[in-house]
């Protein structure tokens, strides 16, 4: 009996670990108020959960609360980030939602929430996207790229990462704007995009800068997808440089379901704030090149409902639409 | 030379050992636990690597990454309830080997096997890296959907004689594949209406209801079945002897090469590389005929093929920044941010850190053997824990696995529907494994399929104009034909 006692005791700790296994980020410890949990839609190791991750402690100490990083992934982002729009609205669960799932998925199929469903904390990154060929890809500016499309249409195969995804709309943005036709081969996310780029499958796909910095060794820029060139970065030529005005940057931010009360509204943005200026989070983002953003609650509302219009444009002149 | 003494000093730190051991420890306990696998290991230790220096975090993310894969194989052996989907081939020869009485047996050979396997894969990353990425290019969606064809050969392999029923679960592992968004045109297919069901259906829940769910659903239906009494099961750690270990060396070689090839494909992974190994040496062993009654044949081939995708699947993600799984996607993340930038360039001018990784990989393997060794007198005590105890215990630990996969409660539900299905197709001896088979196999060969398609321009000619994917249709044509000409020629005879 002496032994099956000493199973279960060891039985009992391994079933504790496999409880705190499933909150799956170790807590940053802090006393005081009730622990918060972020969402992160997407599976970890990613961006949006390594800038998530980079937060935690920095929110923490400002919240004088625990603060837990939840992946719920699946579905492109809707079901981590549906989860979060049903939660109850006291501040104490919280999305890190990126671009597709706030402002283009709901455009594509039926989801259980919408912009509406938010209240908008923070904005907590934006990257822009760059129009990437290989290494030693005959193309060496956007011109050539639309020159050779413009003399082979249906030729260029362009890689795409996520269907209605940031990268996809750019890329239609692109065909549109330089009136070429390519042949669209998806992919499943920016690995095996580059892949297809490295066999020779694909010519071209649209990763965001922090990820085409990576792998520069491999990778060539055509142009940056915003307005001006990066202060990080300068060598690289954006597409307005070049004649064609794209603007496609992926950004995230911090929301809740709405109806939080305005003082928990305020102290949480006042943490993403503090979190997001900390030192320890401007260095992650200086090793990963990525460059830093914020906009407060205001502003990140405006900016997220202003999207969700100019994105659904694009997918309606896709035929991307659902009906 | 000088290179190499720079990793050593670099690794023989105390944080660096520490790192190891430590890892490799929790690694061994997700594998264990069903449901909880390498992803979510790789995830709960990350937070932990960004305050840890470059070498200790490579060395704590190595080591939960080849201890998990391994500690899968403990749980298939004894409950028949894989940990983790790499060593659902596995449980086909451990649980009946376990069955006899004989688990310290059966996971000595698992863990022997596996760290050799792990061990050999760490020789191929350090001599043909670079080469290998390169040649891992040559496989379009073209080449990947005839391997995943050839892939699906493996149902034969495991459905152990009831090659109907296999075929039938294998079509339903295919078909809960296709559940979800269309990879290509983003359309929902079967989800009636379901919001849940638009993220499809989740592989891990399904393989913790089919396997470890249904197990316990037949057991308390069938309590006084004639096994061998808990009393006389053995407990501890056995290693097979030399002469056991003889004829069987090719099985070990054959899985290694199986697993490190397999691999080395973006994309795949280990619980691919298991079945094909498993299957392979079904077809292959003088000892065939008793495949599905506990030959170690088979223990040894999945185990080394699946350890020996650990090394070789960092070949395309530190040589070409892509990594083939969710499992080395996390990795890929650590080293980013740990300022490691991947791609050929990495081989060239960090060496130090390359061998550095080496010399991680082959310690962990050493650690994870030790481990092995020292757990299983506890793991296989296990098997005298009274049933009710054990199976209430089972069924906790199960549902906190299919939970914490991605943290959706949907999940649970899926694996007690799938523990309940599970059970029916047991009781009505259809074999569960081709299920996961389809279910693994089943995106790979929709998804290289349209692919190819749409690169070729719809010809599907085109397809068998391609050396290697050529190869690989004529390859599974021979085994599917095979047994029909073994048949004619025998008829010939008499």
């Amino acid at each position: 009996m002496k032994d099956i006692a000493a199973i279960l005791r060891g039985f009992g700790l391994v079933a504790v670990m496999g409880a705190s296994a499933a909150l799956t980020a170790a807590p940053v410890q802090a006393q005081g108020n009730r622990p918060v949990t972020v969402v992160v839609p997407f599976a970890a190791g990613g961006g949006t959960d390594i800038t998530t991750r980079a937060m935690q402690e920095g929110m923490a100490k400002a919240l004088d609360a625990n603060v837990v990083v939840k992946n719920t992934a699946g579905a492109g982002g809707t079901i981590g980030v549906s989860e979060v729009a049903r939660a109850k609205p006291d501040g104490t669960t919280l999305a890190m939602a990126p671009v597709g799932p706030l402002t283009t998925q709901p455009h594509l199929r039926e989801l259980p929430y919408d912009v509406d469903s938010f209240d908008y904390i923070c904005l907590a990154y934006s990257a822009p996207t760059v129009i990437a060929v290989r290494k030693d890809s005959p193309f060496t500016s956007l011109g050539d790229l639309v020159a050779y499309g413009k003399e082979h249409p249906g030729e260029l195969t362009f890689a795409v990462q996520a269907i209605g995804s940031i990268p996809h709309i750019a890329g239609l943005g692109l065909a549109d704007a330089a009136g070429i036709e390519m042949n669209y081969l998806p992919v499943n996310g920016d690995g095996p995009a580059l892949k297809a780029l490295l066999d020779g499958t694909a010519d071209l796909f649209i990763p965001h800068v922090s990820f085409y910095s990576t792998n520069a060794d491999q990778l060539k820029s055509l142009a940056l997808l915003q307005a001006d060139r990066l202060a990080e970065q300068p060598d690289l030529a954006t597409a307005a440089e070049q004649g064609y005005a794209l603007d496609f940057p992926i950004w995230g931010g911090l929301v809740a379901p709405a109806g939080l009360e305005d003082a928990v509204k305020g102290k949480l943005e006042a943490a993403c704030k503090g979190a997001i200026d900390s030192k320890p989070f401007q260095d992650r983002m200086a090793t990963l090149k990525q460059p830093s953003a914020y906009l407060g609650a205001g502003d990140f509302a405006a900016f997220v409902h202003e999207k969700y219009e100019t994105n659904r444009k694009l997918l309606e002149k896709a035929g991307l639409l659902a009906k | 030379m000088e290179l190499l003494l720079t990793a050593v000093t670099q690794i023989a730190t105390p944080m660096t050992l520490l790192a190891i051991v430590a890892g490799t420890f929790v690694g061994v306990i997700v594998g264990v636990l069903p449901g909880l696998g390498s992803v979510l290991g790789l995830t709960m230790v990350l937070p932990f690597t960004f305050a840890m220096p470059q070498i200790p975090a490579i060395a704590l993310m190595l080591g939960v990454y080849c201890g998990s894969v391994y500690g899968g194989s403990i749980t298939a052996i004894v409950l028949n309830t894989p940990g983790t989907p790499q060593s659902a081939a596995t449980a086909m020869e451990g649980f009946p080997m376990a069955q006899r009485g004989e688990a310290d047996l059966a996971i000595g050979w698992v863990t022997a096997a596996s760290t050799l396997g792990g061990l050999f894969s760490v020789a191929v990353l350090a001599l043909a890296g670079p080469t290998l990425a390169t040649f891992s290019l040559q496989f379009t969606p073209i080449e990947y959907f005839a391997l995943g064809l050839f892939a699906m050969t493996c149902i034969a392999g495991v459905s152990s004689g009831a090659l109907a029923k296999g075929l039938m679960a294998g079509g339903i592992g295919i078909i809960l594949s296709m559940i979800g968004a269309d990879p290509v045109t983003g359309d929902l297919r079967f989800t009636f209406h379901s919001f849940q069901l638009t993220a499809g259906i989740g592989l891990i829940p399904v393989i913790v209801g089919l396997f470890a769910f249904s197990e316990m659903f037949l057991r308390v239906l069938d309590l006084d079945a004639g096994k061998t009494a808990a009393k006389d099961m053995r407990v501890g750690f056995r290693l097979p002897r030399w002469a056991d270990w003889r004829p069987r060396l090719g099985m070990l070689l054959r899985g290694s090469l199986i697993g490190s090839f397999v691999g080395a494909l973006p994309g795949t992974g280990a619980a691919t590389a298991s079945f094909i190994a498993y299957s392979e040496a079904q077809r292959t062993s003088p000892r065939r005929a008793n495949f599905g009654k506990g030959e170690a044949d088979g223990l040894v081939a999945c185990e080394s093929a699946n350890n020996a995708v650990t090394g070789s699947a960092l070949v395309p993600t530190l040589a070409l920044g892509i990594p083939g799984d969710p499992v080395t996607a996390v990795m890929l993340g650590a080293l980013v941010i740990q300022g490691v930038a991947p791609g050929p360039q990495l081989f060239v001018n960090h060496l130090d850190l390359i061998y550095a990784i080496f010399l991680v990989l082959v310690i962990v393997n050493v650690v994870m053997f030790a481990i092995g060794a020292l757990g299983a007198p506890i793991f296989t005590r296990v098997l005298r824990i009274p049933e009710p105890i054990l199976i209430g215990l089972i069924l906790i630990i199960s549902t906190v696995g299919a939970y914490g996969v991605n943290g959706n409660l949907f999940d649970v539900w899926i694996a007690f529907g799938a523990g309940v299905a599970g059970a029916i197709l047991r009781y009505f001896s259809y074999p569960v494994a081709p299920i996961v088979i389809g279910m693994v196999l089943g995106p790979t060969i929709e998804m290289s399929l349209r692919q190819g398609l749409i690169l070729t321009r719809g010809d599907a000619l085109a397809f068998f104009q391609r050396p290697i994917a050529l190869m690989l249709f004529i390859i599974t044509a021979a085994i599917l034909l095979w047994p029909l000409v073994r048949r004619l020629r025998a008829r010939e005879r008499t």
